[in-house]
């Protein structure tokens, strides 16, 4: 009786949206608006690309979208720890990269987190491995990876990406 | 040494290289936005619109052809630009004072005025669209890009956002736009001077465009080849 109760509770609660602090923690830490991305948050467009970490490791951050990875070209440096935080702006999408293991499904309203590394220097072309509509398959981008030597040396807020060519 | 030199060239430093506030634009498309987007009265717009006549044409066919044509221009993506321009997001001398005296209603009583007008121009009234037919081999060029971008670069087709194939929200549709115009503001994405796209699309890709392509692709939708889908008519 209880029990029946409470389930004809739970659309009420969904609308009066007293429910919003429980979705927040169902939710984790990685939840996200596919919508406002742009505005603010860590996936603002000055916080794109490469981030050199205290300990030597980098972080890549990228917003996969309709029918574009962005940044377009991403330098990373070889032999470290690359941890990649990617979101979708809008549909599913798939980042695969082209001679190695690594595939990040993209979720609007999620941020997908990997620990990639790189061991060889080189291009690694990436595709998009999820079809997300009529422009999926030149849904492409590219990863570049330089010696660690060659990685140029990021000052505090700024982020590193290859020039587009 | 000169991969060291390479690699350092190859930088860019994002952070550092435009505005101090690198927030491209404040519009969403979260359902209120979208409601009130397509929430006008075209009547009233219609009498709006009288002001923008002089330059936008009678029919939303402008004169001259470095001015957009917004006749039958989806409502979301003109109204994202009046908001982009009122909140100097879109750098525009003559827009952006005329956007700023814009109500948010009569902005969407505009807009829903524009998106109504048919796409296909009366021709006695309308000198500058269609413009001339480019020649076959950049017609082909371009064709190739709409239809079917370039994989190798990551160039997506143009058709897959911009119609008639397809269309993303908020992305104007091609169909009818003047040459000069296309080409102005592919250079400008390309130079990064305008900046109002969100999530770095056409940046993006106007900067991985030649420029013999971006003037290809201008005289293309210039022409109204953009009107059908690319590789359906014998414009390939």
């Amino acid at each position: 009786m209880f029990t029946l109760l409470a389930l004809c509770l739970i659309p009420a609660t969904r609308y009066y949206q007293i429910d919003e602090p429980l979705l927040k923690l169902l939710r984790g830490s990685n939840h996200i608006d596919p919508l406002s991305l742009h505005l603010s948050g860590e996936f603002v467009e000055n916080n794109l690309g490469t981030e050199q970490d205290a300990d030597g490791s980098v972080t890549v951050r990228m917003i996969a979208q309709q029918y574009l990875f962005v940044p377009h070209c991403i330098l990373v440096p070889a032999g470290v720890p690359v941890h990649l935080k990617i979101t979708s702006a809008d549909a599913v999408h798939s980042l695969t990269l082209n001679g190695t293991n690594y595939a990040v499904k993209t979720l609007p309203g999620t941020v997908s987190l990997a620990e990639l590394q790189f061991p060889r220097t080189g291009d690694y072309k990436t595709v998009c491995r999820e079809f997300c509509g009529a422009g999926h398959y030149a849904m492409r981008s590219e990863f570049k990876v330089v010696p660690r030597d060659q990685f140029p040396a990021l000052r505090a807020g700024e982020r590193g990406a290859c020039v587009l060519q | 040494m000169l991969t060291v030199m390479v690699a350092a060239g190859s930088l860019i430093l994002v952070a550092s290289d435009a505005a101090p506030d690198r927030i491209p634009s404040f519009v969403t498309w979260s359902a209120e936005n979208i409601a009130a987007a397509s929430s006008g009265d075209a009547f009233r717009g219609s009498l709006l619109a009288k002001r923008c006549d002089h330059c936008h044409g009678a029919e939303g066919f402008s004169p001259v052809a470095s001015t957009p044509n917004l006749a039958g221009m989806n409502m979301l993506s003109i109204w994202k630009q009046l908001e982009d321009f009122r909140s100097h997001k879109r750098r525009s001398r003559p827009m952006e004072p005329i956007a700023e005296s814009l109500t948010p209603r009569d902005v969407a009583d505009v807009v829903s005025y524009y998106a109504e007008l048919p796409v296909f121009p009366d021709p006695q009234d309308n000198r500058v669209f269609p413009g001339m037919q480019p020649e076959a081999g950049r017609a082909a060029v371009a064709a190739r890009l709409v239809t079917f971008g370039d994989g190798e670069r990551g160039i997506p087709p143009c058709q897959s956002c911009h119609g008639p194939v397809a269309y993303r929200v908020g992305v104007p549709s091609l169909m009818a736009q003047n040459g000069d115009y296309v080409l102005n503001q592919l250079e400008m994405f390309a130079s990064r001077s305008r900046f109002n796209d969100i999530n770095l699309p056409m940046r993006t890709i106007a900067a991985l465009l030649s420029e013999d392509e971006r003037r290809a692709l201008a005289e293309y939708y210039g022409a109204g080849l953009g009107l059908q889908p690319a590789g359906s008519s014998g414009s390939k």
